[in-house]
């Protein structure tokens, strides 16, 4: 499934900095996401992941470097580059991006979570938003839920909504940061299956995942991340054939 | 009060708790004016203390400071010298044209919004970051996440201290009595000065004290439970609201239903 590094490039990033304070947390990173292409990004914790996919959407804005989306400067820039400027808010009404911690809403019911970006932000009127939000939570599974405030669901269904409080606003690229590490073993599957489906329907993703099993079936790209440098990437072979040894011994650890 | 007859110290060491009752409207009225200027303040500070909460937690290196200042100096003053202060001190002093009644609302709109601005600050930082990441994440403007998303959460969380905070703006309103407001305190006063029935008058003043902060003591009880987050599609709750919503969402689930079969893109998950 997906396409190759050929398709025609969404997101470009180019020689993205970032430091908080002295902690220098991306070093220069480079990384280019086709349209339909899947990313599966791993490495050790504190190496920058959460750090990246949060600057692809401008929840953090880079040091330096270039967030390129579809024609559009997000970022500093480059030196001696003249692109027209896009407005933060705007990219992310264009990027998806689902949480390790879900991060609902808890005081709104699960069809308000969905619902709410379409009414504030699309200004869709009550009762077509939230009938799009109800076909969205049932792509999840979830129509039996609409009701339910998050503290009543479990782990997977508020992650389930989560995925549909994004995709709700048709993005043109999601982001997954560790979606399935906060859960319990049981609700992975889940949770899996509904990015599974996504990835089939040619939804162009970012994901951060230590579940090597969807990495190898998705990942059309894979990215070893480690202390701020992407140390290597690679097809579908990276994980059987990795040449530095930091990858290696990172594969290892957590097969 | 006026026909009410000065009565001999000592005869009148029984108890007559139709004393209380021979002067209801008197009370009633000290605590029409305590409830106006209670309420009055405390939307006031409410309001007031939403901003110097925002401003307290500004980035910017001088406001940010100003307002710490502003909350410290304002809960370091006693209230009964605050009071003082504002009226004789600057009202009277500089002869400008505010009344007692307002002076006191002022004093205790500006003490009770220092306290008031620290409990929005802690307020609204328990509320987690990844909520504010995630409101943006979707498309939402700054204040839409602040005002949509993190402020209802606030809200939730300082319902409870909020409501201590007004049961002490109703005692602390006793305070304005100093400067000659009539509200319940004043009144009690000048009725037992009067007639010298000191428990009668004072026992009436308690109680009416213990009325109100009581009644505000079950309304923030209401709140909670009014606010309480209840799925109305299975919980028994039969509120009017309740109702209304769990029919349009078992209509809104049919509806989706319905469209499954007839859109072939959009079909069932797993899971
Ligand atoms: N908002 C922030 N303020 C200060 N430091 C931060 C912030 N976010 C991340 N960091 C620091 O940046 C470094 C990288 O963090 P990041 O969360 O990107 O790593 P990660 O690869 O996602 O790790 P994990 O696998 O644990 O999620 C860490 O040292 C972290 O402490
Ligand atoms: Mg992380």
């Amino acid at each position: 499934m997906g396409r190759t590094k050929d398709a025609e490039p969404v997101v470009r990033l180019r020689n993205i900095h970032k430091s908080f304070g002295a902690n220098h947390v991306l070093k220069g990173i480079d990384l280019t996401v086709g349209q339909g292409q899947h990313v599966v990004i791993f490495g050790p914790s504190g190496s920058g992941k959460s750090t990246l996919l949060r600057t692809t959407n401008l929840l953090e804005a880079p040091d330096s470097g270039s967030v390129w989306f579809d024609g559009k400067e997000y970022g500093p820039g480059i030196e001696g580059e003249d692109l027209p400027r896009g407005k933060a808010r705007l990219l992310r009404e264009e990027i998806g991006m689902v949480f390790q911690q879900f991060n609902l809403f808890p005081h709104i019911t699960a069809l308000d979570n969905v619902a709410l970006a379409l009414r504030r932000v699309r200004k869709v009127k009550r009762d077509e938003a939230e009938y799009k939000a109800a076909t969205y939570l049932d792509r999840v599974g979830l129509l039996d839920k609409l009701g339910a405030y998050p503290s009543q669901l479990s782990g997977g269904q508020q992650q389930r909504v989560a995925i549909a409080r994004s995709l709700v606003m048709e993005p043109r690229v999601m982001l997954f940061d560790e979606p399935t590490s906060a859960l319990d073993p049981e609700l992975v599957g889940e949770v899996l299956a509904v990015m599974r489906d996504l990835a089939e329907s040619g939804m162009t993703m970012v994901v951060v995942t230590h579940e090597m099993g969807f990495a190898r079936e998705a990942g059309d790209l894979n990215i070893f991340m480690d202390e701020g440098v992407v140390v290597e990437t690679g097809g579908r072979e990276l994980y059987d054939g990795a040449r530095e040894p930091r990858t290696r011994a990172f594969l290892r650890a957590i097969l | 009060m006026n026909s009410f007859l000065v009565i001999p110290v000592l005869a009148q060491a029984r108890f007559r708790p139709e004393f209380i009752w021979d002067n209801r409207d008197i009370f009633l009225g000290g605590v029409r004016l305590t409830l106006f200027i209670a309420i009055i303040a405390f939307s006031l500070a409410t309001a007031m203390g939403l901003a110097v909460a925002l401003l307290r937690m500004s980035k910017s290196r001088i406001v940010g400071p100003i307002m710490g200042a502003y909350i410290n100096v304002f809960r370091a003053i006693p209230l009964l010298v605050f009071v003082l202060f504002v009226y004789y001190g600057i009202a009277i002093q500089f002869d400008l044209a505010i009344s007692a009644i307002q002076a006191g609302i002022l004093a205790l709109t500006l003490q009770y919004s220092a306290w008031l601005g620290e409990i929005f600050r802690s307020g609204i930082q328990a509320v987690s970051d990844g909520q504010r990441q995630a409101a943006l994440s979707v498309g939402m403007s700054r204040p839409q996440a602040f005002f949509r998303v993190v402020l209802p959460q606030a809200t939730r969380i300082v319902i409870p201290p909020m409501g201590n905070m007004f049961i002490g703006m109703i005692k602390d309103s006793s305070l304005v009595y100093i400067i000659g407001v009539p509200e319940l305190l004043r009144v009690s006063n000048l009725l037992a000065n009067t007639t010298f029935r000191y428990f009668e008058v004072y026992l009436a003043t308690v109680i009416s004290y213990l009325i109100l902060t009581t009644a505000v003591y079950f309304g923030v009880k209401y709140l909670e439970k009014r606010y309480a987050l209840v799925d109305v599609l299975t919980s028994r709750v039969r509120s009017p609201f309740a109702r209304r919503r769990s029919a349009q969402l078992l209509k809104l689930q049919e509806a989706v239903t319905t469209s499954r079969g007839s859109e072939s893109t959009s079909g069932r998950d797993s899971a």
